[in-house]
């Protein structure tokens, strides 16, 4: 077991915390949170050396967030 | 090492049943769409234990799968909800203006020396961040003519492999470009969405 994974599980776990039950709970506080648990995907990937995967997600993670984005722009609640 | 992949699976399905839970007790929709985003980064977690090239052989379609779920579930959710018929007001935000030209060049020209799969998200990153910041006004039939043959071209380097083996390295370099040309062109019609009420 390597820093790099131990790292990215603490991070994982502690994300899944503040995404799952946030102090503040509106849809931009969630948004953001969602952010901590793939930055420990990110690590956990890197200790494997999965390069091919770990760039993947970046990419497909930041169209996802345009497309929350895009929904709670509809909303005008946030 | 041998204890990586019991210790790594036991806490990632720990943090599933959490985030489950949470998913559970939600009532409101858009909140539920978001848990399902995390449920999906913890799955690619407990793949990603495998540590081999099967892992990331994994990982890339369910990266697909994730991406054309939250696609498909978020126009259910905005026709559910009646977002639809409402114009949506774009907020003008002003960084948006300058910054997306030299973010997607760079984007781009960084996925055109990955080639295959991750070059295509790469580069149609940059894409949606373009299109996204200087509005569109593209012509879809010209896209769809490039994604069809680039599909073709992809087909074909594959008859290259069976055929003239020999031929291999040709056929892998043909079929990481048309794949890059592919994905990049389906993805960046995400960027389209913004703004317009019909797409």
């Amino acid at each position: 077991m390597n820093a790099e994974f131990l790292l990215g599980l603490a991070i994982l776990a502690i994300g899944t915390a503040a995404t799952a039950f946030p102090g503040e709970k509106t849809y931009l506080a969630r948004l953001i949170n969602l952010e901590i648990p793939s930055f420990g995907l990110f690590l956990i990937m890197l200790a494997f050396d999965e390069m091919l995967a770990l760039l993947t997600f970046v990419g497909v993670t930041a169209i996802s967030t345009f497309i929350f984005v895009r929904i709670m722009e509809r909303r005008d609640d946030r | 090492m041998e204890l990586v992949y019991p210790a790594g699976a036991l806490v990632i399905l720990l943090l599933v049943s959490a985030a489950f839970f949470a998913l559970v007790r939600e009532r409101d929709d858009l909140h539920r769409l978001l848990l399902t985003e995390l449920v999906a980064i913890m799955t690619l977690g407990l793949i990603a234990l495998v540590a081999t090239d099967l892992a990331e052989a994994l990982i890339l379609p369910g990266l697909v799968v994730a991406i054309s779920e939250l696609v498909a579930l978020s126009q259910v959710y905005i026709a559910k909800e009646g977002l639809a018929a409402r114009p949506a007001k774009v907020r003008r935000i002003e960084v948006m203006d300058t910054a997306p030209a030299i973010v997607a060049a760079i984007l781009v020209a960084y996925g055109i020396v990955l080639s295959g799969f991750s070059g295509g998200a790469i580069a149609a990153a940059g894409l949606v961040f373009y299109f996204m910041g200087h509005g569109h006004a593209e012509r879809f039939a010209l896209l769809e003519a490039a994604s069809g043959y680039a599909w073709a071209i992809w087909i074909g380097a594959f008859f290259i492999f069976m055929i003239l083996p020999a031929y291999w390295f040709f056929a892998v370099l043909i079929a990481g470009g048309a794949i890059l040309l592919k994905v990049m062109v389906k993805l960046s019609l995400i960027g389209t969405m913004r703004g317009d009420p019909d797409v």
